[in-house]
């Protein structure tokens, strides 16, 4: 069966089905790190509404919905920043609100569209099997945006991640950096939507931080950890979408819920702490 | 000998939601002045603290090093300014190290596109060391005690060479052996680095020896600004928390309790 898959490598749209893989794999992990390290878990699913909210406008208005629904989700990651600093609100709370609003914006548009929502919809769900060049060739461009800024700015990245104000007072740029790993969020969320769809990259965009953060102290193992933990499970998920025919947005979605849960299991920070926790109740 | 003042606020306020946070703060403190920043809660010494720091937007005037400066701060003044929150809490899963956790400190100096070297490592270590956790440095962040994780968080600050240091009730959250432990590395610090401190606190029974300037804030107004003996008095204290207070005197100290 996974000569199967092997014999369809031969074919292009099999091709850029793997290579699209790969980097969604690398791209949501290496984010996933920051969002699982400043526990803004809601920002992925704001992110897909956004640009669901941007295509039924496109579609709307007459304009391409996949650009528009790029172009909006870029716009809410670029204002979701300074606007959460300058209420002082948390970002987490200004997510939810972001989402919402979004939402109420996509569910509004579909309501007064007459015309068909199959493209607004589509960002929604993805398909692998469908990826044209220039899907792959933006999707490329934003995996080397986001692995050059991590490399370059890393300990940058490190002080804000842990402790923004903190990171200001030492001089560094934390609000140049923070914003920017906004902006990248929203640019990996939108160039995914064509490939595993608004609704389901938000696993992708939790799970392997989450691994990540059952097995690794050292924040390069961290990003490391998870950028396999990513791979593996787009690329598994593919190959078992493949051979035994099933959708392969909730293929990866579940092989990511497996590496997490054998992380979980085997995670030598969970099973240290397990002798204080046996302690006996006095 | 006098020194030139290193932090000058004149009529400095902040204002939120039609609400005077800080109205109208005049202060001076110079190099080598170790001041007591004290008041009851929501007085505004946070928020002094944050102006001075660059955290908080504020009207009126704030010279830094002689310099007029707003909220926003090049990097080589921020990195003239070390800062030691309030212990805080951190996920004990959390991917950093102790002595990692110190070098964040001078990242700013290092400079974008440079890592900490040997010298710097070397300086950690030594920090770590005066503060008794050199042998923590490896261990991660959040498994240390609090006591442990604020001596970081000092020696975070102190890497930075900073030249004016900023403490917000570091000692809060500890218990007293340690509060005293923490407070005699601050006053070792000071003796050893020539820093202006601004020194927040409600705990008077826990000043540092070498605090000899009280600075009393209330609905965000300097009320008094002068010696810590004038300072540390029944009707001085009594007068500012609104509430019977009086100081007794033992082994050369003096202590605060109700009235």
């Amino acid at each position: 069966m996974v000569e199967h898959f092997f014999e369809g490598l031969t074919y292009l749209p099999v091709q850029r089905a793997l290579a699209a893989c790969i980097l969604c794999g690398l791209s949501c992990s290496l984010l996933s790190v920051f969002i699982v390290l400043m526990r803004l878990p809601l920002i992925g699913v704001s992110m897909s509404h956004a640009a669901l909210a941007g295509a039924v406008i496109g579609t709307l208005v007459g304009f391409n919905p996949v650009a528009c629904g790029f172009v909006l989700c870029l716009a809410v990651a670029g204002i979701l920043g300074p606007v959460s600093d300058r209420s002082r609100m948390a970002p987490e709370n200004m997510l939810g609100i972001f989402f919402s609003f979004l939402m109420g914006v996509a569910f509004l548009g579909m309501g007064i569209l007459t015309r068909t929502k199959a493209g607004a919809l589509s960002l929604m769900w993805g398909n692998l099997l469908s990826l044209s060049r220039r899907d792959l060739v933006l999707l490329s461009v934003i995996t080397a945006v986001l692995l050059v800024f991590i490399l370059l700015f890393f300990k940058e990245i490190r002080a804000v991640l842990f402790h923004r104000k903190l990171a200001a007072s030492s001089g560094v740029p934390e609000r140049a950096v923070y914003y920017t790993l906004l902006l990248l969020t929203g640019a990996v969320v939108s160039s995914n939507l064509s490939t595993v769809g608004g609704l389901l990259i938000f696993a992708l965009l939790i799970q392997p931080g989450a691994t990540a953060l059952q097995l690794a102290y050292d924040l390069k193992i961290f990003f490391l950890v998870s950028a396999a933990a990513g791979i593996a499970a787009c690329v598994a998920g593919l190959l078992i979408s493949y051979v035994f025919d099933l959708p392969s947005g909730a293929s990866v979605v579940l092989v990511a819920t497996g590496i997490f849960a054998l992380a979980y299991a085997l995670s030598p920070k969970r099973l240290r702490r397990r002798p204080h926790s046996e302690e006996p109740a006095l | 000998m006098t020194h030139a003042p290193v932090i000058e606020l004149d009529g400095v306020s902040v204002r939120k939601s039609n609400c005077a946070l800080l109205d109208g703060i005049g202060l001076r403190v110079s190099r080598n002045e170790f001041v007591g920043i004290i008041g009851p809660n929501g007085a505004g010494k946070t928020t002094l603290l944050n102006v001075v720091a660059g955290f908080e937007k504020f009207d009126g005037r704030l010279r830094l090093f002689g310099r007029a400066e707003s909220w926003k701060r090049t990097r080589a003044t921020r990195m003239r300014v070390g800062y030691v929150p309030q212990s805080f809490e951190i996920d004990p899963s959390f991917p950093i190290l102790a002595i990692e956790a110190v070098l964040t400190g001078v990242y700013g100096r290092t400079g974008l596109f440079r890592s900490p070297g040997e010298p710097e490592r070397r300086r950690a270590v030594e920090l770590m060391e005066m503060m008794r956790i050199a042998h923590l440095a490896s261990r991660p962040l959040g498994h240390l005690s609090g006591g442990e994780r604020q001596k970081v968080s000092l020696a975070r600050a102190i890497i930075q060479r900073p030249e004016i240091l900023l403490l917000d009730e570091p000692t809060s959250n500890l218990d007293i052996a340690v509060q005293m432990e923490v407070l005699n590395l601050i006053a070792d610090l000071y003796e050893r680095e020539s820093m202006a401190v601004l020194y927040i606190t409600h705990d008077f029974n826990l000043l540092p020896k070498c605090m000899r300037r009280a600075v009393f804030v209330n609905r965000g107004r300097i009320v008094f600004d002068g010696g810590i003996d004038r300072a540390l008095t029944g009707p001085m204290l009594g007068g500012l928390f609104d509430c019977p207070l009086e100081t007794f005197e033992r082994n050369g100290r003096r202590f605060v309790s109700f009235g």
